[in-house]
């Protein structure tokens, strides 16, 4: 799966699962960032993040490994998209 | 009561037709995203209530919240995600609100209350025993100010099933209130407009069977209330009662004042939206109760199948003789 | 303020029924955690728990939970000696949160897979409030009746509520406690947020991995000193203060400081007028999270200091309690200092290095204190601390 399919799928994850407007993810871009406290973020809290987490091993098929340091790749749509495609591309 | 005396000085409901208005109004992003609907009318109605009263949140700052239902509402959704989607439907979102304290947890961070903060679990009197519960505090000296009353948004489920198991017949509403409560000097200091306050307050149970009305007519929490107030039955000017379309539980309400007031018969009033009473509308009761109070007293009282009592007195703004 | 004193114990546990069982088990160091029976745990990351056994009689027609709490109840007010007459000015509160929902799941469960199910008496009890209810009923008690939800600090909030009416002066005497059994909801829920360990929980423990559910209940008679002494009660220590404090940080996480939790012990210490240092004995929280037990020990080091507290987990013998949970511990803490032994904090190897206290790996400390305080924090950041006192 290519960045852009995986950010698309992201986009209704974020509306479906964590309920957020339909007008609000209209206006993200890859560059978006995700954590609460960050500059122009969607403002995500550490729940917010397992139940995105949740939905990504129920959508892309793919588990998370609990004892990796994943923030690094939950910072933008960017860097979830890609982590998100790399591995849907090893599977 | 010995101890400080306790004024109202605020009060929010959030119930009816209105709610959805004050909900967008009252709300940020992430409460009308993240909160189920139960959660978003506590918030928006402790809101309310602080801003009527012109008081902050903070350290100084506790909430009492009575609930008959918490948020079952969220619960079975909980469950049902699970029914139908297996484990990955689960949802860490939705967990939290499975317990009953998540009205209190939510509201107390968008409120900032950050001293104690209760949650009581009781079928029809919840409200009322919260803000006897807060009263109780803050006449004590235990804590400085508090946002009290309640919160319910009940499931149908729940309602048919307590039906079914001859569990009273009460018609419930959803609706979330509170009054503020604290002590009047503090209040007087801080310039706050007084809107009554809550003279004495007391909470007993009768003996009844689990989810059953009694016949015993003798109120010890009345009783205890009045002499709280140093008050004669005579000096009760009008009731808030918990009438509510349960007829027997209606009727052994009235044969509990009827005898706790005798021979004086004060008007009753019951406070309940078409669609049914909810843990809130205490809140309701006691800042009207105190509006209508005149140079008198009105007792705010309810009773619960089970046998859970509370009557709270109220006065009216004008300084009574300490 | 003035103290309260503790003139009852009843408890059910995953060791059984009755405080000798329960006092046994912890004072052994002995984990009660196991693979769980009584609900299907297929599929899920976890799948072990400490259940009570199931040796307690009682009317199957009661939920799960009532028959805990009415053999808990019972036990603590005959261990008191507090008789029918008195029961009738006797306050009764309950700390609770799963309520009969165990069996208002398997009910919901058959209906939602079509198979027929008769509505079961349980339902109508299946709220928090059913438990006062019921033992209210059944022992005659007579007093004010309140049930407390603040989640995982339920049980030790029921403690704190009874002894403001036994301060207020509204009953002499006051039966508290808390109860849940295990239900789907709570097993299904602490997977899904990531926070049980697949083995038994570590609390302290440098490679701890999450916590373990539990179930039981515990209540404790509590009593105005001069009621207790003119009917030469025994005393089994006095409640000398709590403190509770809600963080309104985040709803299932601590505040990162502990800033809530520090706050509560503070409180706690200054309504029993005691110091920091007189404090010997802390019956942690220590649910075994990594997060938890690293901010509850750097809240009780801001209060305590790196000094000779002694800290420990039951938690680590007997698993999360819930809501029953903070009454057990306030058992636990008391026996602990009748007996001048303070109870271990079981399968702890190599202690977290940011946890600077000694916290009684695996065996019992013969040691007497004056003084000691039990941590139970809830979701929503709701915490309370009691402080209990030894009598002489």
């Amino acid at each position: 799966m290519e960045p852009k399919e995986v950010f698309d799928e992201l986009k209704m994850i974020l509306v479906t699962r964590l309920k957020f407007d339909p007008r609000r993810a209209v206006d993200l871009t890859l560059e978006t960032t995700l954590p609460k406290g960050i500059e122009s973020s969607i403002g995500l809290d550490s729940l917010d993040f397992i139940e995105l987490s949740i939905a990504i091993e129920e959508r892309f098929g793919i588990a998370m490994d609990e004892s990796a340091d994943l923030a690094p790749h939950f910072t933008s749509f960017d860097t979830l998209s890609r982590f998100i495609a790399s591995r849907t591309a090893g599977a | 009561m010995s101890g400080r005396r306790v004024a109202i000085t605020g009060a929010g409901v959030v119930d009816g037709g209105h709610a959805s208005g004050v909900l967008s109004r009252l709300l940020d992003e992430t409460e009308a995203r993240r909160l189920s609907h139960v959660c978003q009318m506590t918030v928006a109605a402790g809101r309310m209530a602080l801003a009527d009263a012109g008081l902050a949140g903070g350290t100084e700052l506790a909430l009492l919240i009575g609930t008959e239902f918490g948020d079952m509402v969220s619960t079975i959704r909980f469950v049902d995600d699970y029914l139908q989607r297996g484990i990955p439907g689960l949802s860490a979102l939705r967990f939290p609100h499975t317990v009953m304290n998540t009205m209190a947890a939510t509201a107390a961070i968008a409120v900032s209350a950050k001293d104690l903060s209760l949650t009581l679990n009781v079928p029809t009197v919840a409200g009322e025993l919260a803000i006897a519960r807060g009263a109780a505090a803050v006449r004590a000296g235990r804590i400085a100010a508090c946002l009290a009353g309640g919160a319910d948004e009940p499931p149908r489920l729940v309602l048919d099933t307590f039906r079914e198991a001859g569990a009273g017949a009460d018609v419930r509403g959803e609706g979330a209130g509170f009054v503020v409560l604290e002590p009047l000097d503090a209040a007087r200091a801080r310039g706050a407009r007084i809107l009554g306050e809550i003279v004495a307050e007391a909470w007993r149970a009768l003996a009844v069977r689990p989810h059953g009305v009694g016949r015993a007519t003798r109120s010890r929490a009345i009783a205890a209330a009045l002499a709280g107030a140093g008050a004669e039955p005579a000096e009760i000017g009008l009731v808030y009662t918990s009438a509510n379309g349960d007829g027997p539980r209606e009727a052994w309400e009235r044969a509990l004042l009827d005898e706790a007031l005798a021979p004086y018969r004060p008007p009753q009033r019951s406070l309940s939206l078409p669609a049914g009473r909810h843990s809130g509308l205490a809140a309701r009761s006691v800042a009207t109760a105190a509006t209508e109070a005149g140079d008198g007293l009105a007792l705010v009282h309810a009773v619960a199948r089970g046998g859970n009592q509370v009557a709270i007195v109220v006065a009216g703004s004008r300084d009574r003789a300490a | 303020m003035k103290p309260v004193a503790v003139t009852g114990l009843g408890v059910v546990s995953p060791f059984g029924a009755g405080v000798k069982a329960y006092w046994e088990g912890i004072s052994g160091g002995v984990c009660a955690i196991r693979p769980i029976t009584l609900i299907d745990t297929e599929g899920f990351r976890c799948r072990i728990g400490a259940e009570v056994p199931d040796s307690l009689g009682g009317s199957a027609r009661r939920s799960r939970a009532d028959r805990f709490a009415l053999a808990a109840a019972r036990e603590a007010i005959d261990d008191a000696g507090i008789g029918r007459a008195e029961r009738g000015d006797t306050a009764l509160i309950v700390g609770a949160v799963g309520g009969g929902m165990l069996e208002a799941e398997a009910w919901y469960w058959q209906r939602a897979r079509g198979g027929a199910a008769p509505l079961p008496r349980a339902l109508a009890s299946c709220f928090p409030s059913s438990h006062v209810d019921v033992v209210g009923s059944v022992l005659g008690i007579g007093g004010p009746r309140e049930t407390v939800v603040t989640a995982c600090s339920s049980g030790a909030a029921s403690l704190a509520m009874a002894a403001d009416l036994v301060r207020d002066g509204v009953v002499p005497v006051a039966l508290a406690g808390g109860v849940d059994a295990l239900t789907r909801i709570c097993f299904m829920g602490f997977n899904t947020l990531k926070l049980l360990d697949p083995a038994p929980c570590r609390p302290f423990d440098r490679d701890r991995r999450g916590m373990s559910i539990g179930e039981g209940a515990a209540f404790v008679v509590l009593e105005e000193v001069g009621h207790a002494r003119a009917r030469d009660a025994r005393v089994y220590a006095e409640l000398t203060g709590y403190g509770m404090s809600t963080d309104a940080f985040h709803v299932t996480s601590p505040h990162p400081e502990g800033e809530g939790m520090i706050r509560a012990m503070r409180a706690a210490l200054a309504q029993a007028g005691i110091t920091a240092a007189s404090v010997g004995y802390a019956n942690a929280h220590g649910t075994a999270t990594p997060q938890n037990d690293r901010i509850e020990a750097r809240a009780l080091r801001e209060v305590f200091g790196d000094g000779g507290l002694l800290v420990s987990s039951t938690k680590s013998m007997i698993g999360h309690t819930m809501a029953a949970a903070g009454t057990l511990e306030a058992v636990a803490t008391v026996l602990a200092l009748g007996h001048e032994v303070v109870p271990p904090t079981a399968r702890l190897e190599n202690t977290d290095p940011d946890i600077p206290f000694d916290c009684v790996p695996r065996v019992a400390r013969e040691v007497a204190v004056e003084h000691a305080i039990s941590n139970s924090f809830g979701f929503g950041g709701q915490n309370v601390t009691l402080v209990f006192r030894r009598v002489a």
